[in-house]
């Protein structure tokens, strides 16, 4: 019973991870209709970018967080000005292979200037374990579990409370329409990517914070794929419980059934996911008319 | 002036070549390249051999793609399953080595199914996304399942031969490669003017409008899937028969990046466009190995040692220029500098 605990609360923390990648793959398709391949580059770059701040002297962790996350928003808003907006009307194959094309550039820079090796990340918070009764986290998994918690709850609040997420609902639902009633498409779709970059953010110092730096950052946005495609490409929240269900997947065959199937795992489950429920549990079914 | 697009007749309209002059053109570039072992060393010789192997999996990419108008990111999946097929096929099977290169393509075809079926029923991007799950598998699936194909320890593939006559030598290859090639490309010719070609287009061009006309989508999705990873499954035996050694490493997932690139440089859907796109692909890293080499040795270096980023930046960059500057890639280069030249002094 220990040893499934044990795979299950290790499951949830890498889940975490999972979903804050999904999270980030939701929000833009939502809000432009595309995937965004370079999601784990983005999350790549942007993990090396707070190792620089990190290793400012006297850097702590709340001036960090601030950094990174500015600097996670320009970069966001950057992409979408010099790549996607650019390619506004052209067909989805051309704008797709834009970010397919921006990912392997993002990766091979960031190692070009950075190097391979792993890098130990300062660990702000302290390497010691925190007890609560049972189980033993690190600071690392706790600050990944928050995270989570907070962003998808923020979301949540975001899509249903805000001018801006209604608009981008409304986006996303038809975009002729909602240009006709006055919403900013562009900025829809700027903002989009600067969240997606926040998702980014957070998802890559969680990664930081428990493991250490290395190129294999960049994986994750592959890795998270199962998690958007459970919960529905185009939920947003739906992509963070995806993110945790595949984590615990993942563990629970490693765990039982061989080391070889973890990194499968999540694979092959979606693809028995599109097999009987094509758009995902919370995702929203797309009635084709002909 | 000449013009090309009318025809008289239906039987003008599906022909091969809508032109004569194309078949002297054709019978021409064949000589050419069918003396090209005279004036090459092996290192050219290997390379347009590659370039061949290539372009028969890219013209099978290119039908999916630019034809059909899905995107796949797991043909690197199929290039394996492809390359360990042969090899399987000839040391455990003992099948003759012709057939064991058509059979490997069969069972790429097959394997595509699994990843098809799911993903084509839905509208979007969810066949890219599957066919990358797809190429994470099947890498899981060939390291751990050792007793059939040995694990990381890769595998020596027998060099190819029909009824005794073997193709050890480079040359010897290299005319078996482009006999192979002018097959492919007759065949995708045919496929293009006969009605499952023009499905495709007129799936890419407005799913509705096909739908409304009759044009079964899935089928038709589910058929160029197939077809392109039986194209992609010869090209993985020819490379397992050109290399005579495969082993995962071989087959990442730049393969995909890298094909991609090469019909997006080619140009969509054009068969002379896979093939320049294919060539200038695969002559890049060696211009720009050039290049680096006369920049001084700190390039030098970083070329050396950081092979595989230098490759990979350079694709994206490709990528992304030619879908910003000239989308329809060296196929729409030729096609715009011809329309000059024909026209000339009144070209604008």
């Amino acid at each position: 019973m220990n040893y499934f605990m044990n795979l299950v609360m290790s499951g949830l923390v890498i889940g975490t991870l999972y979903g804050m990648v999904a999270m980030g793959f939701a929000i833009i398709y939502r809000a432009t209709g595309m995937v965004n391949f370079a999601q784990g580059e983005v999350m790549m770059l942007i993990a090396y970018m707070s190792y620089t701040f990190a290793t400012i002297p006297g850097m702590t962790f709340i001036p960090l967080l601030a950094c990174v996350l500015t600097a996670s928003i320009v970069l966001g808003l950057l992409i979408e000005w010099a790549f996607i907006r650019p390619m506004l009307g052209e067909s989805m194959f051309s704008r797709v292979m834009v970010t397919i094309g921006l990912a392997v550039v993002i990766r091979s820079t960031v190692i070009l200037i950075w190097g391979v090796d792993p890098t130990a990340f300062p660990r702000p918070f302290g390497n010691a374990v925190i007890r609560f009764g049972e189980m033993a986290l690190y600071p690392g998994q706790i600050f990944a579990l928050v995270s989570l918690a907070v962003l998808s709850l923020a979301m949540w609040l975001f899509f249903r409370r805000s001018r801006v997420g209604i608009a981008m609902r409304a986006t996303s639902n038809n975009e002729t329409i909602a240009l006709l009633m006055g919403i900013n498409v562009k900025r829809i779709s700027a903002i989009a990517w600067a969240l997606s970059a926040v998702f980014a953010a957070f998802s890559g110092l969680a990664f930081c914070l428990m493991f250490s730096l290395e190129p294999e950052i960049s994986q994750m946005g592959l890795r998270g794929f199962p998690a958007t495609i459970l919960g529905g490409l185009d939920s947003v929240v739906g992509g963070a419980f995806g993110g945790l269900v595949i984590g615990v997947v993942e563990n629970l065959a490693g765990g039982y059934l061989g080391r070889g199937l973890k990194e499968i795992a999540g694979f092959v489950l979606i693809i028995v996911v599109l097999m009987i429920k094509p758009y995902g549990l919370f995702g929203q079914r797309e009635i084709e008319r002909v | 002036m000449r013009s090309r697009t009318y025809q008289n007749s239906y039987a003008g309209l599906v022909a091969l070549s809508n032109q004569p002059t194309a078949w002297v053109w054709a019978a021409i570039g064949i000589l050419v390249l069918a003396l090209m072992p005279a004036y090459f060393g092996s290192f050219g010789l290997n390379m347009l051999t590659a370039i061949f192997v290539a372009s028969i999996g890219i013209l099978g990419l290119n039908l999916l793609s630019g034809v059909a108008g899905q995107i796949s990111l797991g043909h690197a999946g199929f290039l394996l399953i492809g390359a360990y097929s042969q090899a399987i096929l000839t040391t455990d099977y003992k099948v003759p080595t012709l057939i064991a290169i058509f059979l490997s393509g069969l069972v790429a075809a097959i394997a595509s199914l699994v990843v098809g079926i799911p993903s084509l029923r839905l509208k979007g991007l969810y066949l890219a996304i599957t066919t990358l799950a797809f190429t994470f598998i099947v890498r899981h699936v060939v390291l751990f399942a050792e007793g059939l194909t040995r694990g990381s320890a890769g595998m020596p593939v027998d060099a190819l031969s029909i009824f005794g006559f073997s193709f050890k030598s480079d040359v010897r290859f290299y005319y078996a490669a482009l006999a192979l090639l002018l097959l492919f490309i007759i065949i995708t010719l045919n496929l293009m003017r006969s009605r499952i070609g023009r499905a495709w287009l007129a799936l890419r061009d407005h799913d509705i409008a096909a739908r409304a006309m009759g044009i079964d989508l899935m089928r038709y999705k589910l058929l160029a899937f197939m077809v392109s990873a039986f194209y992609t499954g010869v090209a993985g035996a020819m490379v397992a028969l050109q290399t005579r050694f495969i082993n995962v490493d071989t087959f990442s997932i730049l393969i995909s990046i890298e094909a991609l690139a090469m019909i997006i440089v080619g140009g969509m859907g054009r068969i002379h466009g896979a093939i320049l796109g294919t060539a200038l692909i695969i002559f890049l890293p060696e211009l720009l190995s050039l290049g680096f080499n006369a920049a001084g040795d700190n390039f030098k270096n970083l070329m050396a040692d950081r092979i595989y980023e230098v490759k990979g930046l350079m694709y994206g960059v490709v990528i992304l220029l030619f879908l910003r500057l000239e989308p329809e890639g060296m196929a729409g280069i030729w096609r715009k500098s011809k329309r000059f030249w024909v026209q000339w002094p009144l070209s604008q």
